[in-house]
């Protein structure tokens, strides 16, 4: 089911049924996405969860093996030019060319479209000052540290002002400083209307400049709304803290695999074990060890990605 | 089929030809020293140096200074040589180090773009190659050292071209195939190096059946005999068809060959 809050009009990105086989592995298995004008969709899940495939077969680099994408109304197969002329995409990997500096980077990719953008020169004179590159515009992007070149990288995604935005883990290995530097960039691009996709391991992250989420696993989409839904689907309602070093908790949490059953498992967590518990399960688990001591907590997306690891198979 | 034809005049392809130009403009300067500064020390120590040690050299029975006949040779392993290194290393750089296809690639360029933007690029690059050392030929003719039929030099041009560009697919070939750059030799000493070594173009062939057959198949050997004939006795052979069909032969076999390659390598897809 396709999940989303804007009317068709606004839809700029529509896959339906992707599916995408490496390496003779089912590495995407039916995925839907739709991400409309001034709408930042947050991808979520392990390693392998099939988020990179999934966004690459979007944004053209790989063929999907079924399913149909397109952007801006464009077929992306039938298409191609056309749907990638609207596109724009930031890579994990720094791919800008070396060859070049800051400033000719933006140039260089700005020759890759066509039709021309009018205003290229004025366009990246303006991106230099947007992004704070304008100080190393001359200079090899090599030299950069880390955050200026994800700042080049999703410069160069915006150059020839696209309509649709792939940020795959954009922030990945930043310092924190970085990191926010890089937040408000997705937000300025989703303020001029841009659809964005973004992939990314933090949980903080997702869920502060995501609209919506989906939460990919082996494959598949598991989950997928605002961050509350999701939790709510996929770890439940709370999460019950247990010391390790409390002599009854292994007996607690064999009580909680025999009688409880749920499909999210518990995760450990250096001394703690963390269990995902729906308002049933905590009122039985009060009721039978009222006398050991544990914390409840609302579920964050860090536990999101703890129950995904350790769920079981469906 | 067509398919991996038609992009070769697309603009896609054509922007990533002139995007390894600029590159290499930028740096003129020193992109200029080995085409002038290679030939020239080759003919001065292979044909003038070497040359003065044979007397008596004869080719198809017309006698000529060993430096005659060395320099159509040039031309021709000239063509061969740089297309070929180009697509290997130079797109293997670019492909594996620098990453600038998958730059590219995130683009409204496809594979088939970068292949043939490579291959044009390493065909232009190569055919720029010989025309500065056909103008240090010239040179050399200049001062008495060369004669040659001058006026068909410029016409050889676009069958050098074509011959790079058949020389690049070969290399964009093992630039598919070679796991790392250290394996690269392999390709060199044990296709390339026999190829330009069994063609015509430094020595002549000595007269076995076998090899006689062999270099037929030679399109580097064919090329080095066609510019031969032509600049030195000013006699348009069959050699030159024969290159040029060996040649279109290579291209339209290799480059959706490549492709294919590539397209395994870089997306795991088959």
């Amino acid at each position: 089911m396709l999940l989303t809050h804007e009317s068709d009009s606004d839809q700029l990105l529509v896959a339906t049924g992707l599916v995408k086989h490496l390496g003779g592995k089912r590495v995407v298995d039916g995925i839907d996405l739709v991400v409309a004008a001034g709408e930042v969709l947050g991808l979520l899940g392990p390693n392998g969860a099939g988020k990179t495939t999934t966004l690459r077969m979007c944004y053209g680099y790989l063929r999907p093996d079924a399913g149909s994408i397109t952007i801006e109304g464009h077929d992306l197969t039938r298409e191609q030019d056309a749907a990638r002329r609207v596109l724009g995409v930031c890579t994990q990997d720094d791919t800008f060319d070396t060859d070049f500096t800051v400033k000719q980077n933006l140039v260089q990719t700005g020759r890759y479209y066509r039709p021309r953008q009018h205003d290229i020169d004025r366009r990246i004179e303006g991106l230099l000052d947007q992004f704070g590159l304008r100080e190393y515009a001359d200079q090899s992007p090599e030299t950069l540290s880390g955050g200026y070149r994800r700042r080049l990288m999703i410069a160069r995604a915006v150059v020839h002002e696209p309509k649709v935005v792939f940020l795959d883990e954009p922030t990945t290995g930043l310092d924190p400083q970085a990191r926010v530097a890089v937040w408000e960039l997705v937000r300025s691009l989703r303020e001029q209307g841009m659809a964005v996709v973004l992939t990314t391991h933090y949980m903080d992250e997702a869920a502060r400049l995501s609209d919506r989420l989906q939460v990919l696993q082996r494959g598949r989409v598991r989950a997928q709304g605002v961050a509350e839904e999701v939790l709510g689907d996929v770890v439940g309602e709370h999460v019950v803290l247990l010391d390790n070093n409390e002599p009854r908790t292994a007996e607690a949490l064999q009580w909680i695999e025999r009688e409880l059953r749920s499909r999210a498992k518990p995760s450990q967590v250096l001394t703690q074990w963390h269990v995902p518990l729906d308002a049933e399960g905590l009122s039985r688990f009060v009721a039978s060890f009222a006398d050991l001591r544990y914390e409840v907590r609302p579920p964050t997306l860090d536990d999101l990605f703890l129950a995904l690891s350790e769920e079981r198979e469906p | 089929m067509m398919s991996a034809y038609r992009p070769a005049c697309q603009w896609q392809s054509r922007a990533v030809l002139m995007r390894h130009l600029r590159v290499h403009v930028r740096n003129w300067h020193t992109m200029l020293v080995p085409p002038i500064f290679e030939p020239l020390i080759l003919l001065l120590a292979f044909g003038v140096g070497l040359g003065r040690q044979i007397e008596a050299f004869a080719w198809q029975g017309i006698e000529m200074s060993y430096l005659r006949y060395l320099a159509p040779g040039m031309l021709a392993y000239t063509a061969f040589m740089i297309a070929f290194f180009q697509a290997l290393f130079g797109a293997f750089v670019r492909m594996h180090f620098q990453k600038s296809w998958e730059g590219q690639l995130t683009t409204m360029v496809r594979l088939e773009h970068v292949v043939w933007g490579e291959a044009l690029w390493a065909a232009s690059y190569a055919t720029g190659y010989a025309v500065v050392l056909g103008c240090v030929l010239a040179v050399f003719g200049a001062f008495g050292r060369l004669d040659l039929h001058w006026q068909w030099l410029p016409a050889v041009v676009p069958l050098l071209f074509l011959a790079a560009l058949a020389f690049a697919a070969v290399g964009l070939y093992f630039t598919a195939v070679v796991p790392t750059i250290d394996h690269m030799s392999l390709p060199f000493f044990l296709v390339i190096m026999p190829i330009g070594f069994a063609s015509s173009t430094y020595f002549p062939l000595p007269d076995i059946a076998v090899l006689r057959e062999a270099v037929q198949l030679n399109p580097l050997h064919h090329l080095a005999q066609g510019l031969r004939w032509l600049l030195v006795a000013g006699r348009f052979t069959w050699h030159l068809p024969a290159a040029a069909g060996l040649c279109v032969g290579l291209i339209v076999l290799l480059v959706p060959l490549d492709m294919r390659l590539l397209r395994k390598r870089i997306f795991g897809e088959a």
